[in-house]
């Protein structure tokens, strides 16, 4: 377990940076962080699930300006990691552990949201000592400054791992013998209900005109082209 | 005459990439840009001058990370052309720098943000619903390749051009860009909506017309995220109707079973 909450906080850690601070690259997307953690940990078709069902939930909401959209990066990597470890200690396996492990961490990404908003406002107080630091002439000072700014980003990273897999740790060993079985009732149809939320809310905000038109459209002709032929 | 080395500029593009380590809510971006930009200042300028263009370049910034280096590239230029004595007096940089951010900004969101990741995402998810382990460095290779473009060419590009850099944007119509990439986005993720729908109800052996109407709940759920719902409200509600409903199927079939019914 600990070398399995380790490995996830490294990626965490990368993939938190690359979402604000660094690069952009986008590996901090759920399909791409959560995929990759969990290949670390031996079960990259966990990571690939769950990379499928948060990718599409939160992308609507665009980091413009201050905004600050809830951190689904952390979602997806605490929940592979919560998926991988709870299927070995509660010797479980399936959709339905996934599915709970992203249900319990889902709403715990308003966390990363906060704790985003709270590394931002941190890194205000750097800009009185880059001040103070160009009055005094010392230019490298000036330049750690702002260095300095991604500790507050990696912990912020870290700290909304930490808080989504304690409180998966905590809820999931409790809730799997209630929801074990209901959930298999269900949980084909919730895997296929989060992708498709998350589409109608980039519908719902995208700014196309006549986007439900387009949608509808292409929506059935795909369909009817793998129907028929 | 270029006076920056192509060693100082390289190095100016990589602390590029660091650009919002420092991103807070008062000058958002500012202390990011003067840390890019500062090898190049101190090409220019030295002692107190370079103090206080430093201090100049510490205020407010904010504009799309992927056009920053596009906004560098060409306030280096200005700048070398200050320091040089061949500046147009009628034309500050700081003026340049204000004017261009905010519409870099919005064009950026729209096309970055709001058109090309969800294009990027829906195809890559096409692979990754099939189970194939490559899905994320599809989406990693669909999505970069025009932020890389962005970064490199026009970081070049607008150092060489300055304040003509600006030309790019209204003759390449890049607002017109950013529409047609969110409509072939929507184009999509209609088609990964179909696939992933069709994909299940042959996994479950249940008749393919049904598929079809997906299309109600979809066309509900878009009504009411226009309406502002929050994502997490929508999820919470589809889940719990999608657990509900699939407890109450399985009772119906145990109660029918129990009366011999199949």
């Amino acid at each position: 377990m600990v070398i399995s909450f380790s490995v996830g906080a490294v990626i965490s850690l990368i993939c938190g940076l690359d979402r604000v601070a660094i690069l952009q690259v986008m590996i901090s997307r759920p399909i791409v962080a959560a995929p990759l953690t969990a290949l670390f940990l031996g079960e990259p078709l966990v990571g690939l699930q769950i990379g499928v069902m948060v990718e599409l939930l939160w992308l609507a909401r665009l980091p413009v300006g201050a905004a600050v959209p809830p951190d689904d990066t952390q979602v997806a990597i605490a929940s592979s990691v919560l998926a991988i470890i709870m299927g070995k200690t509660l010797n479980a396996s399936g959709p339905e552990l996934l599915l709970l492990c992203l249900l319990v961490a889902i709403p715990l990404g308003k966390v990363g949201q906060y704790l985003d908003h709270y590394a931002r406002q941190y890194n205000v107080r750097l800009i009185k000592k880059v001040d103070s630091a160009l009055d005094r002439g010392s230019l490298l000072g000036a330049e750690l400054q702002h260095l300095r700014g991604l500790s507050s980003f990696s912990l912020a990273a870290i700290g909304t791992y930490s808080i989504i897999l304690l409180g998966g740790l905590l809820a999931i060993p409790f809730l799997w013998p209630l929801l074990q079985q209901p959930l298999s009732y269900s949980s084909d149809w919730i895997s296929l209900a989060l992708p498709l939320v998350g589409i109608a809310v980039i519908l719902g905000t995208i700014n196309v005109s006549r986007a439900i038109t387009l949608f509808c459209a292409s929506f059935c002709m795909a369909f009817l082209l793998m129907w028929l032929v | 005459m270029m006076t920056i080395p192509r060693k100082t500029r390289l190095y100016i593009w990589f602390r590029l990439l660091l650009l919002q380590a420092s991103w807070n809510f008062e000058r958002l971006q500012g202390l990011g840009f003067f840390y890019a930009l500062l090898p190049g200042l101190r090409k220019l300028y030295s002692d107190e001058k370079l103090l206080a263009v430093s201090r100049k370049y510490v205020g407010y910034f904010n504009t799309h990370v992927y056009l920053a280096p596009m906004v560098a590239g060409a306030v280096l230029k200005l700048e070398e052309d200050q320091a040089s004595g061949n500046a147009d007096q009628a034309f500050e940089v700081d003026d340049f720098k204000e004017m261009v951010a905010a519409p870099y900004a919005a064009i950026g969101d729209a096309l970055f943000w709001g058109g090309l990741r969800p294009l990027a995402a829906g195809i890559s998810l096409f692979f990754a619903v099939k189970g194939i382990l490559w899905a994320p460095l599809i989406f990693i290779i669909t999505y970069n390749v025009l932020p890389i473009w962005f970064r490199t060419v026009f970081f070049a590009r607008s150092y060489r051009q300055g304040i003509k850099s600006v030309e790019f944007i209204q003759k390449h119509r890049l607002p017109d860009w950013a529409i047609h990439t969110k409509e072939a986005a929507v184009v999509v993720l209609g088609g990964l909506s179909a696939f992933m729908v069709f994909s299940q109800l042959t996994r479950l052996q249940l008749p393919s017309w049904l598929g079809l109407l997906t299309i109600i709940p979809m066309v509900l759920l878009v009504l009411v995220a226009r309406r502002g719902f929050s994502t997490l409200l929508l999820i919470f509600i589809s889940v719990g109707s999608m657990f509900l409903l699939g407890v109450f199927w399985a009772d119906m079939v145990y109660l029918l079973a129990s009366w011999g019914v199949k």
